[in-house]
């Protein structure tokens, strides 16, 4: 019975067993809420990526997009717009680039890693521009009181974290459009002859992983009280990595999205006790690769791969 | 076998909230095995059952639930307050790559040691990351070190960072960098700008305020980057006859400093100066004009202990430095005088140093050789 | 015709395409400033290309069997601090170009075993390797570099021979030696064939896992030059310095032609990838396009490139 349960979940049950041993006070109620908070922005990145992962495809740019959207989001703030607006704009940021990925990768038919390379160096490029390459404050208190903010202990961060994962669960699994997504990865002329158009469903998984990161920007800004055009670079690579680890393959073209909550979570894990045990930084750093490594040499030694 | 699954998740719901009274009750750890051993889910009928009818959800719950109870049972946190002697600081540099924080570093462990404390150092794995940091400082939290000897990866990004430390009342000792906003009991550093355009005016001077210079940035999006080259600006304007040519970024990495002053050896064939927002760059910039056989005056930024072989070697002008093993020093001692009650200056700005070839000799020991000095002969009390 | 003949000529077109973007923005750059077109720019430009070249050429047998090495920056700044602190211990060149070498081949051999006897994604296997290589450099170099080598050593990286930089030379022998065993060898063919479709490729008798292992080695053993090269260039080793040249070198492959599925490409296009993104920065310095603007200049002109490779592709495939 024990062989049903994905290699993940006993990793991530390893991890927090140890790290409850030995780490003082890491089965503390505050610090399990870090994690959550910690890992809460890196999940609404992991949760488009898992569809576009499933695609065949991967988007390099989310973190350059984040950054850029929160640049948007702050400086329209700091101008006197409401937070509304602001966040609206940002979301229509990250869209836009996310519908341009989408437009390169299908429509021209451009390798997913380039494109989105050169997407992520023209992201980064625009929000160096607007800021000067510097961090924008002076944003007011708004947004920051409402990252703050607490449900019975749980912070605002986790609530848009889970409703996220809901969103995309339902999507994914529950709707037509799910199927869709299914089909693109795995058997896209199926899809086409059955009359749907396969081309705008892809577009539109890349949009979303634009939009989830104008939604990480609201989250990552509230965190710093600030926009900033490069804090977010290379969260894509953890989110990819993520999804990796919690059982969608690239190469595959099928995925499992609860999947991707426990990478996230898993990675999360780590780092959070790691600090807690102060283990030494290059250490903490060989541990990453070594838990990546082992997470897939778990699922490749049960024959799942 | 319907009638047998149902039992099965009525059991389970049943040692959940076993478990979850128990917990609540504060009488777990004993009990969990006891209550698992013996309850009734564990029994025969019932564990075939949940073998037989596949029900993987049922597993991955119990699972859970057998994981998240063995956590509850973990050792009891580990309150021994840590009194005088033994008080733990929590140091935080910004990487693991600049020479710069490992000096920072060194002076930490050194003068915990002197005063018979102890650091935790807390280095971002992704090097200078904002988001890292911040999650740093929630992770120090839970460990309730005694105070904060701190450097922001960015003065401006951190300030929740520090407020969330105030909200935890855990006493912050901000060194090197200022951070913008929240309450430190000291700030020990020096005016970053204040180095940088003192070394750019050596430069300039040295070439008797004539010629055409260029600047080698950091990285776009670091505010010591901003804060570098705008005072490096600052100290071209006021000298009318020296010529910006061009300033362009290097990214703080040797390599890309050497291509790209190779570039700009093409386009300009008088460059006298160089100013470099950091040793490393500086360095490579370095290289560039070897290998072209051209001369300039280069200055850089950190103290680094290979930019002083540079300067020995006459291949470095200079390089502006606000000694880091100090900062290190006294920002730790200040932490652990705090602890034990003993004043502190709310604020202490060391004399900024543009080493050059006449004054590198304090510079010059080796790392192991270097020791914190005494508390009074640096700091005079007022 | 003949289906190789067919092939080659396909190729040729492609190059021909792609050689036309690099030079389109010679003659931009060429027009823009008189700086461009010198002798010792140009040679600059080309001595910059190959250190990205040197280590896209091992990715690019890597990519072709439809894997990936993410751990190449990390092994190139490994290799460069072992063969710098072999050379400062023992006072050999030869010494500590061997460590460098050594090092290189076996994160090579460790990431092919990997990926051959533990059945790892490469994604995964080479990502944990880089931070796990990361981790060990970090805790060896302790935040500090390793300094001054002897002139005889720093010609490999700033030297010169008939009046071409070495790491220009170097390269050549790269393009040709690969592109010989490329095209021209069993290894080479099977190379392709498993990219192309590994199934097949074992069905038809080619020891697959044998030919993997050998293109990892081959990768991390380029990287472990670069190295090197690197450390001969710039005089001095830290543990960061291979990180920057990751994404470069990737998209130097990608942008040549050569396809992240595997079968398809070449190591000349690796070639005018990274010339195409050297050109880039020597153009933003020499016409000091602001820093702020530069990573948007380079991200167009990577869509560029990559948008008119994706057009010689399809118009082979018509």
């Amino acid at each position: 019975m024990l062989s049903r349960i994905p290699g993940i979940v006993w990793l991530l049950g390893t991890l927090l067993v140890f790290f409850s041993a030995f780490g003082t006070r890491f089965a503390s109620a505050p610090n399990v809420v870090n994690i959550g908070t910690q890992s809460a922005i890196l999940l609404l990145l992991a949760l488009p990526m898992t569809l576009i992962i499933m695609t065949e495809g991967l988007d390099l740019s989310m973190g350059a997009v984040l950054g850029l959207s929160g640049v948007v989001l702050s400086i329209l703030l700091v101008k006197g717009f409401a937070l509304p607006v602001a966040f609206a704009a940002a979301l229509a940021v990250g869209t836009a680039f996310g519908v341009a990925n989408g437009v390169l990768v299908v429509a021209l038919g451009m390798p997913p890693f380039v494109a989105t390379l050169g997407m992520l160096g023209v992201a980064e490029g625009i929000a160096l521009v607007l800021t000067d390459g510097q961090s924008v404050v002076a944003i007011g208190s708004t947004l920051s009181g409402i990252y703050s903010r607490q449900w019975a202990g749980i912070p605002f961060s986790i609530f848009v974290a889970v409703t996220a994962y809901a969103a995309f669960h339902l999507l994914l699994y529950h709707t037509r459009i799910g199927t869709y997504v299914f089909a693109i990865g795995g058997n896209r002329e199926a899809l086409n002859l059955a009359g749907v158009p396969a081309n705008r469903y892809h577009v539109l998984i890349y949009a979303l992983g634009g939009l989830m990161a104008g939604a990480g920007a609201f989250l990552l800004t509230g965190r710093m009280s600030g926009g900033h055009p490069t804090a977010a670079i290379g969260m894509e690579f953890d989110a990819i990595v993520a999804v990796i680890v919690g059982g969608t393959r690239l190469e595959r073209g099928d995925g499992w999205l609860p999947g991707s909550v426990l990478g996230v979570l898993t990675v999360g894990v780590l780092k959070n006790g790691l600090n807690v045990m102060a283990v030494p930084s290059s250490l903490q750093i060989a541990s990453i690769g070594l838990l990546v490594i082992v997470a897939l040499l778990i699922d490749s030694i049960r024959g799942r791969t | 076998m319907m009638r047998d699954q149902s039992c099965c998740a009525k059991r389970l719901k049943a040692i959940v909230g076993a478990v979850y009274d128990r917990a609540h009750s504060g009488k777990l750890c004993p009990r969990v095995l006891e209550i698992v051993r013996g309850h009734p889910l564990m029994a025969a009928p019932c564990r075939a059952c949940i073998r037989s009818a596949h029900r993987p959800r049922l597993q991955v719950a119990l699972v859970v639930v057998l994981t998240l109870s063995l956590v509850s049972c973990a050792k009891p946190a580990d309150d021994k307050a840590e009194k005088t002697g033994g008080e733990s600081s929590a140091v935080f540099t910004k990487n693991q790559t600049n020479p710069y924080f490992r000096t920072v570093r060194l002076g930490a462990e050194n003068a915990a040691k002197q005063m018979n404390a102890t650091v935790i150092q807390y280095i971002p794995t992704k090097q200078d990351s904002i988001p890292e940091q911040l999650s740093e400082i929630e992770d120090a939290i839970i460990k309730r070190p005694g105070a904060v000897v701190f450097i922001p990866v960015d003065s401006k990004a951190m300030v929740p960072g520090i407020e969330k430390l105030n909200a935890a009342n855990i006493p912050v000792v901000n060194i090197t960098d200022r951070v913008l906003g929240g309450q430190s009991i000291s700030f020990m550093g020096c005016d970053e700008s204040s180095v940088s355009l003192n070394t750019g005016r050596f430069l300039l001077q040295k070439l008797n305020g004539h010629g055409n210079v260029i600047i080698l940035e950091g990285q776009g999006g670091s505010q010591n980057n901003a804060n570098r080259v705008g005072a490096f600006k600052q100290a071209i304007a006021e000298f009318p006859n020296v010529k910006l040519l061009a300033s362009q970024p290097a990214a703080f990495q040797r390599v890309q400093a050497l291509h790209v002053t190779e570039n700009l050896l093409q386009s300009y064939p008088q460059i006298d100066g160089i100013l470099a927002a950091n040793d490393a760059m500086a360095l490579g910039a370095i290289e560039a004009l070897d290998a072209a056989k051209r001369k300039a005056l280069v200055v850089g930024l950190n103290g680094t202990k290979e930019a002083i072989d540079a300067i020995k070697e006459g291949k470095l002008l200079a390089t502006g430095d606000c000694d880091g093993f100090m900062h290190g020093c006294l920002g730790t001692m200040a932490a652990v005088r705090h602890l034990r009650n003993l004043p502190v200056p709310k604020e202490f700005i060391f004399s900024l140093m543009v080493i050059d070839n006449s004054n590198f000799a304090g510079m010059d020991v080796p790392y192991e050789n270097r020791m914190c000095p005494p508390w009074e002969s640096v700091v005079k009390s007022n | 015709m003949s289906s190789s003949r067919r092939l080659a000529s396909a190729g040729l077109s492609a190059i021909a395409y792609r050689l036309l973007g690099v030079l389109l923005i010679g003659a931009v750059l060429a027009l823009s400033t008189d700086a461009f077109l010198t002798t010792t720019n140009l040679l600059n430009v080309l001595r910059q290309a190959s250190l990205i070249f040197l280590v896209a050429s091992g990715l690019t047998l890597v990519i072709l069997t439809a894997g990936l090495d993410l751990s190449i920056g990390a092994n190139l700044g490994l290799s460069a601090c072992l063969a710098a602190a072999a050379i400062k211990s023992t006072g050999s060149i030869t010494i500590g170009i061997a460590a460098g070498l050594a090092c290189g081949i076996f994160i090579g051999v460790l990431n092919g075993l990997m990926i051959t006897l533990l059945k790892l994604p490469p994604f995964i296997a080479t990502y944990g390797m880089l931070w796990m290589v990361y981790g060990i450099n970090y805790w060896g170099m302790a935040g500090d570099t390793i300094y001054g080598f002897p002139a005889a050593f720093r010609e490999i990286g700033s030297g010169y021979l008939l009046g071409i930089p070495i790491p220009v030379l170097l390269m050549t022998v790269c393009l040709i030696v690969g592109g010989v065993f490329t095209r021209y060898t069993t290894y080479g063919h099977e190379i392709y064939a498993i990219g192309a479709n590994a199934e097949v490729a074992r069905l038809s008798g080619i020891p697959v896992r044998s030919r993997l292992l050998l293109v990892y080695t081959l990768s991390g053993a380029m990287a472990g030059l670069t190295g090197i090269v690197y450390l001969a260039r710039l005089n001095s080793a830290e543990a960061g310095i291979g990180d920057p040249l990751l994404l470069p070198a990737i998209a130097a492959v990608l942008i040549g032609g050569t396809s992240l599925f595997g079968g398809v490409g070449s190591l000349s296009g690796a070639l005018i990838g990274a010339v195409i993104l050297t050109l880039v920065l020597n153009g933003m310095n020499l016409l000091t396009i602001n820093g702020n603007w530069q990573p948007l200049v380079t991200g167009v002109i990577v869509l560029l490139a990559a948008g008119m490779d994706t057009v010689a592709r399809k118009r082979n495939e018509a």
